[in-house]
Protein backbone atom coordinates (compact mmCIF):
# COMPACT_ATOMS: atom_id res chain seq x y z
CA UNK A 1 0.00 0.00 0.00
CA UNK A 2 1.53 3.69 -0.92
CA UNK A 3 2.35 5.65 2.21
CA UNK A 4 -0.10 8.73 1.44
CA UNK A 5 -2.75 6.33 1.36
CA UNK A 6 -1.68 5.02 5.05
CA UNK A 7 -2.01 8.13 6.35
CA UNK A 8 -5.09 8.54 7.42
CA UNK A 9 -4.64 5.81 9.41
CA UNK A 10 -1.67 6.69 11.32
CA UNK A 11 -3.01 9.72 12.23
CA UNK A 12 -6.12 7.77 13.91
CA UNK A 13 -3.77 6.11 16.01
CA UNK A 14 -1.50 8.57 16.92
CA UNK A 15 -1.91 12.51 18.72
CA UNK A 16 -0.58 15.34 17.64
CA UNK A 17 1.89 15.61 20.93
CA UNK A 18 3.73 12.26 19.22
CA UNK A 19 3.79 13.54 15.84
CA UNK A 20 5.20 16.86 17.46
CA UNK A 21 8.00 14.79 19.20
CA UNK A 22 8.45 12.68 16.52
CA UNK A 23 9.06 15.83 14.20
CA UNK A 24 11.62 17.61 17.12
CA UNK A 25 13.76 13.99 17.54
CA UNK A 26 13.75 13.72 13.90
CA UNK A 27 15.18 17.47 13.61
CA UNK A 28 17.40 16.48 16.39
CA UNK A 29 18.56 13.70 14.94
CA UNK A 30 19.59 16.66 11.60
CA UNK A 31 21.24 18.74 13.40
CA UNK A 32 23.32 16.32 15.12
CA UNK A 33 24.51 14.92 11.90
CA UNK A 34 25.03 18.36 10.44
CA UNK A 35 27.46 18.86 13.69
CA UNK A 36 29.10 15.08 12.67
CA UNK A 37 29.83 16.49 9.58
CA UNK A 38 30.90 19.80 10.12
CA UNK A 39 33.33 18.89 12.69
CA UNK A 40 34.95 15.85 10.40
CA UNK A 41 36.07 18.31 8.00
CA UNK A 42 36.71 21.26 10.34
CA UNK A 43 39.27 18.79 11.54
CA UNK A 44 40.83 17.90 8.26
CA UNK A 45 40.73 21.61 6.82
CA UNK A 46 42.65 23.01 10.19
CA UNK A 47 44.97 20.06 9.71
CA UNK A 48 45.81 21.22 5.67
CA UNK A 49 45.77 24.41 6.45
CA UNK A 50 48.17 23.59 8.97
CA UNK A 51 50.48 21.86 6.38
CA UNK A 52 49.94 25.15 4.41
CA UNK A 53 51.45 27.19 6.88
CA UNK A 54 53.88 24.64 7.54
CA UNK A 55 55.06 24.61 3.92
CA UNK A 56 55.18 28.16 3.76
CA UNK A 57 57.56 29.12 6.91
CA UNK A 58 59.69 25.67 5.51
CA UNK A 59 59.92 27.60 2.09
CA UNK A 60 61.00 30.69 3.83
CA UNK A 61 63.41 29.26 6.14
CA UNK A 62 65.17 27.34 3.07
CA UNK A 63 65.61 30.75 1.03
CA UNK A 64 67.44 32.41 3.62
CA UNK A 65 69.54 29.91 4.89
CA UNK A 66 71.01 29.53 0.87
CA UNK A 67 71.17 33.07 0.81
CA UNK A 68 73.17 33.41 3.87
CA UNK A 69 75.31 30.58 2.64
CA UNK A 70 76.18 32.22 -0.75
CA UNK A 71 76.77 35.13 1.21
CA UNK A 72 79.08 33.43 3.51
CA UNK A 73 80.87 31.99 0.59
CA UNK A 74 81.43 35.24 -1.15
CA UNK A 75 83.37 36.08 1.48
CA UNK B 1 55.58 14.54 -11.74
CA UNK B 2 54.94 13.77 -8.25
CA UNK B 3 52.84 17.38 -7.90
CA UNK B 4 51.08 16.54 -11.11
CA UNK B 5 50.19 12.66 -9.34
CA UNK B 6 49.32 14.40 -6.16
CA UNK B 7 46.75 17.05 -7.51
CA UNK B 8 44.90 14.52 -9.55
CA UNK B 9 44.42 11.87 -6.82
CA UNK B 10 43.21 14.94 -4.75
CA UNK B 11 40.55 15.64 -7.43
CA UNK B 12 39.92 12.15 -8.00
CA UNK B 13 39.32 11.56 -4.01
CA UNK B 14 37.15 15.05 -3.76
CA UNK B 15 35.04 14.29 -6.56
CA UNK B 16 34.47 10.69 -5.01
CA UNK B 17 33.40 12.37 -1.68
CA UNK B 18 31.19 14.29 -3.32
CA UNK B 19 29.31 11.98 -5.10
CA UNK B 20 29.24 9.67 -1.76
CA UNK B 21 28.06 12.71 0.05
CA UNK B 22 24.77 13.06 -2.24
CA UNK B 23 23.83 9.06 -2.41
CA UNK B 24 24.61 9.60 1.56
CA UNK B 25 22.40 12.29 1.40
CA UNK B 26 19.27 10.56 0.01
CA UNK B 27 19.41 7.57 1.16
CA UNK B 28 16.24 7.05 4.06
CA UNK B 29 16.72 7.58 7.47
CA UNK B 30 17.76 3.45 9.55
CA UNK B 31 14.27 2.70 11.26
CA UNK B 32 15.66 2.33 14.67
CA UNK B 33 18.39 5.42 14.62
CA UNK B 34 16.98 7.70 12.21
CA UNK B 35 19.46 10.20 10.64
CA UNK B 36 22.03 10.24 13.10
CA UNK B 37 23.15 6.48 11.34
CA UNK B 38 24.50 8.02 8.29
CA UNK B 39 27.46 9.26 10.54
CA UNK B 40 28.74 5.68 10.22
CA UNK B 41 29.96 6.90 6.54
CA UNK B 42 32.44 9.27 7.93
CA UNK B 43 32.93 7.08 11.43
CA UNK B 44 33.68 4.10 10.30
CA UNK B 45 36.35 5.02 6.98
CA UNK B 46 38.04 7.24 9.22
CA UNK B 47 38.78 5.02 11.39
CA UNK B 48 39.92 2.42 8.79
CA UNK B 49 42.03 4.98 7.09
CA UNK B 50 43.60 5.99 10.39
CA UNK B 51 44.29 2.01 11.23
CA UNK B 52 45.83 1.64 7.91
CA UNK B 53 48.32 4.69 8.65
CA UNK B 54 49.11 2.63 11.89
CA UNK B 55 50.22 -0.35 9.68
CA UNK B 56 51.99 1.97 7.50
CA UNK B 57 53.97 3.75 10.46
CA UNK B 58 54.74 0.37 12.06
CA UNK B 59 56.16 -0.90 8.84
CA UNK B 60 58.39 2.00 8.30
CA UNK B 61 59.45 2.06 12.09
CA UNK B 62 60.58 -1.48 12.06
CA UNK B 63 62.38 -0.81 8.68
CA UNK B 64 64.06 2.30 10.15
CA UNK B 65 65.62 0.09 13.22
CA UNK B 66 66.39 -2.48 10.14
CA UNK B 67 68.59 -0.50 7.71
CA UNK B 68 68.68 2.65 9.00
CA UNK B 69 67.21 4.42 6.65
CA UNK B 70 66.02 8.19 7.15
CA UNK B 71 63.64 8.03 4.32
CA UNK B 72 61.44 5.34 6.36
CA UNK B 73 61.31 7.14 9.45
CA UNK B 74 59.77 10.56 7.30
CA UNK B 75 57.46 7.89 6.30
CA UNK B 76 56.45 6.82 9.70
CA UNK B 77 55.75 10.44 10.90
CA UNK B 78 53.87 11.41 7.90
CA UNK B 79 51.54 8.66 8.40
CA UNK B 80 51.58 8.57 12.26
CA UNK B 81 50.06 12.65 12.03
CA UNK B 82 48.11 11.94 9.36
CA UNK B 83 46.62 8.73 10.92
CA UNK B 84 45.95 11.33 13.98
CA UNK B 85 43.79 13.27 12.58
CA UNK B 86 41.38 10.68 11.20
CA UNK B 87 41.22 9.02 14.25
CA UNK B 88 40.66 12.77 15.83
CA UNK B 89 37.35 12.02 13.05
CA UNK B 90 36.45 8.70 14.50
CA UNK B 91 36.43 10.01 18.26
CA UNK B 92 34.27 13.26 17.78
CA UNK B 93 32.04 11.96 15.23
CA UNK B 94 31.51 8.54 17.55
CA UNK B 95 30.64 10.99 20.79
CA UNK B 96 28.41 13.02 18.43
CA UNK B 97 26.68 9.65 17.72
CA UNK B 98 26.96 8.54 21.23
CA UNK B 99 24.96 11.95 22.41
CA UNK B 100 22.19 10.94 20.64
CA UNK B 101 21.82 7.62 20.49
CA UNK B 102 22.59 6.96 24.27
CA UNK B 103 22.23 10.18 25.01
CA UNK B 104 25.75 10.67 26.47
CA UNK B 105 29.33 12.02 24.97
CA UNK B 106 31.37 9.53 26.31
CA UNK B 107 31.55 6.30 28.29
CA UNK B 108 34.35 4.55 29.29
CA UNK B 109 34.42 0.89 27.52
CA UNK B 110 36.26 -0.71 25.77
CA UNK B 111 36.58 0.06 21.92
CA UNK B 112 36.23 4.27 23.23
CA UNK B 113 38.90 3.85 25.82
CA UNK B 114 41.62 1.78 23.49
CA UNK B 115 40.57 4.11 20.53
CA UNK B 116 41.85 7.26 22.83
CA UNK B 117 44.64 5.36 24.42
CA UNK B 118 45.54 5.24 21.07
CA UNK B 119 45.48 8.62 19.66
CA UNK B 120 47.26 9.56 23.14
CA UNK B 121 49.86 7.05 22.36
CA UNK B 122 50.28 8.59 18.62
CA UNK B 123 50.16 11.88 20.32
CA UNK B 124 53.05 11.21 22.30
CA UNK B 125 55.09 9.57 19.59
CA UNK B 126 54.67 13.12 17.90
CA UNK B 127 55.49 15.07 21.38
CA UNK B 128 58.59 12.84 21.89
CA UNK B 129 59.86 13.72 18.25
CA UNK B 130 59.88 17.38 19.41
CA UNK B 131 61.75 16.47 22.22
CA UNK B 132 64.70 14.94 20.65
CA UNK B 133 67.05 17.05 18.72
CA UNK B 134 69.72 14.67 17.49
CA UNK B 135 68.03 13.13 14.22
CA UNK B 136 69.64 9.61 14.41
CA UNK B 137 68.55 9.21 18.20
CA UNK B 138 64.79 10.63 17.65
CA UNK B 139 64.13 8.40 14.72
CA UNK B 140 65.26 5.43 16.77
CA UNK B 141 63.48 6.40 19.92
CA UNK B 142 60.36 7.13 17.84
CA UNK B 143 60.19 3.90 15.59
CA UNK B 144 60.45 1.77 19.19
CA UNK B 145 57.65 4.07 20.60
CA UNK B 146 55.94 3.43 17.31
CA UNK B 147 56.31 -0.57 17.73
CA UNK B 148 55.07 0.16 21.08
CA UNK B 149 52.04 2.23 20.38
CA UNK B 150 50.87 -0.13 17.38
CA UNK B 151 50.35 -3.11 20.27
CA UNK B 152 46.55 -0.96 21.55
CA UNK B 153 45.29 -1.12 17.48
CA UNK B 154 44.49 -4.90 17.90
CA UNK B 155 42.87 -4.09 21.04
CA UNK B 156 40.96 -1.66 19.48
CA UNK B 157 40.00 -3.56 16.23
CA UNK B 158 39.45 -6.80 18.64
CA UNK B 159 37.64 -4.93 21.36
CA UNK B 160 33.88 -5.19 20.39
CA UNK B 161 34.73 -8.88 19.06
CA UNK B 162 36.38 -9.75 22.37
CA UNK B 163 34.75 -8.10 25.26
CA UNK B 164 30.71 -6.74 25.81
CA UNK B 165 30.88 -3.21 24.80
CA UNK B 166 28.33 -0.44 24.87
CA UNK B 167 29.24 0.58 21.44
CA UNK B 168 27.73 -1.63 18.46
CA UNK B 169 29.15 -4.69 18.14
CA UNK B 170 30.78 -5.46 14.41
CA UNK B 171 28.27 -5.03 11.11
CA UNK B 172 31.04 -5.38 8.49
CA UNK B 173 32.99 -9.04 8.01
CA UNK B 174 30.97 -10.66 10.46
CA UNK B 175 28.06 -12.95 10.26
CA UNK B 176 26.10 -10.69 12.55
CA UNK B 177 26.32 -7.87 10.87
CA UNK B 178 22.75 -6.56 8.89
CA UNK B 179 24.27 -3.75 7.05
CA UNK B 180 22.56 -3.66 3.42
CA UNK B 181 25.09 -4.62 0.27
CA UNK B 182 23.96 -1.46 -1.47
CA UNK B 183 25.15 0.84 1.41
CA UNK B 184 28.11 -0.80 2.38
CA UNK B 185 28.98 -0.03 -1.39
CA UNK B 186 28.71 3.30 -0.73
CA UNK B 187 30.70 3.13 2.54
CA UNK B 188 33.42 1.05 1.08
CA UNK B 189 34.00 3.55 -1.61
CA UNK B 190 33.74 6.45 0.60
CA UNK B 191 36.60 4.72 2.29
CA UNK B 192 38.67 4.55 -0.69
CA UNK B 193 37.85 8.83 -1.25
CA UNK B 194 39.35 9.20 2.16
CA UNK B 195 41.96 6.80 2.04
CA UNK B 196 43.33 9.13 -1.07
CA UNK B 197 42.63 12.03 0.46
CA UNK B 198 45.08 10.46 3.57
CA UNK B 199 47.99 9.27 0.79
CA UNK B 200 47.93 12.99 -0.86
CA UNK B 201 48.14 14.45 2.67
CA UNK B 202 50.73 11.86 3.60
CA UNK B 203 52.79 12.42 0.65
CA UNK B 204 52.42 16.23 0.97
CA UNK B 205 53.85 15.84 4.88
CA UNK B 206 56.40 13.68 3.42
CA UNK B 207 57.54 16.21 1.47
CA UNK B 208 58.07 18.79 4.34
CA UNK B 209 60.20 16.33 5.96
CA UNK B 210 62.10 16.41 2.92
CA UNK B 211 62.48 20.47 2.73
CA UNK B 212 63.22 19.59 6.85
CA UNK B 213 66.11 17.66 6.72
CA UNK B 214 67.38 19.83 3.41
CA UNK B 215 67.01 22.69 6.04
CA UNK B 216 69.09 20.29 8.70
CA UNK B 217 71.51 19.67 6.11
CA UNK B 218 72.20 23.34 4.55
CA UNK B 219 72.75 24.38 8.52
CA UNK B 220 75.76 21.93 8.82
CA UNK B 221 77.11 23.85 6.29
CA UNK B 222 76.85 27.20 7.45
CA UNK B 223 77.95 25.97 10.99
CA UNK B 224 80.98 24.29 9.08
CA UNK B 225 81.97 27.88 6.66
Amino acid sequence: MHLLSRLPLLFAQVSPEDIQREFVRLQRNFQFLSYGFAVAWIILTVYVLMMVGRERRLKREISSLKAMLEERQKK
Amino acid sequence: MRDKILYGMGVVAILLLARDIYMIANFPPEAAQGAIFKIIFFHVPAAWTAMVAAGSALVCSILFLVKKDFKYDAIAVASTEVGLAFLAVNLVTGSIWGHVIWGIWWTWDVRLTSALVCWLLYAGYLMLRHAIEEPTQRATFAAVFSIFAFLDVPIVYFSIRLFRTQHPGPVFLSSNGSFPPDWGMVLLWNWVALLMLGIVITLVRLGHEETQREIDYVRRMAHAL
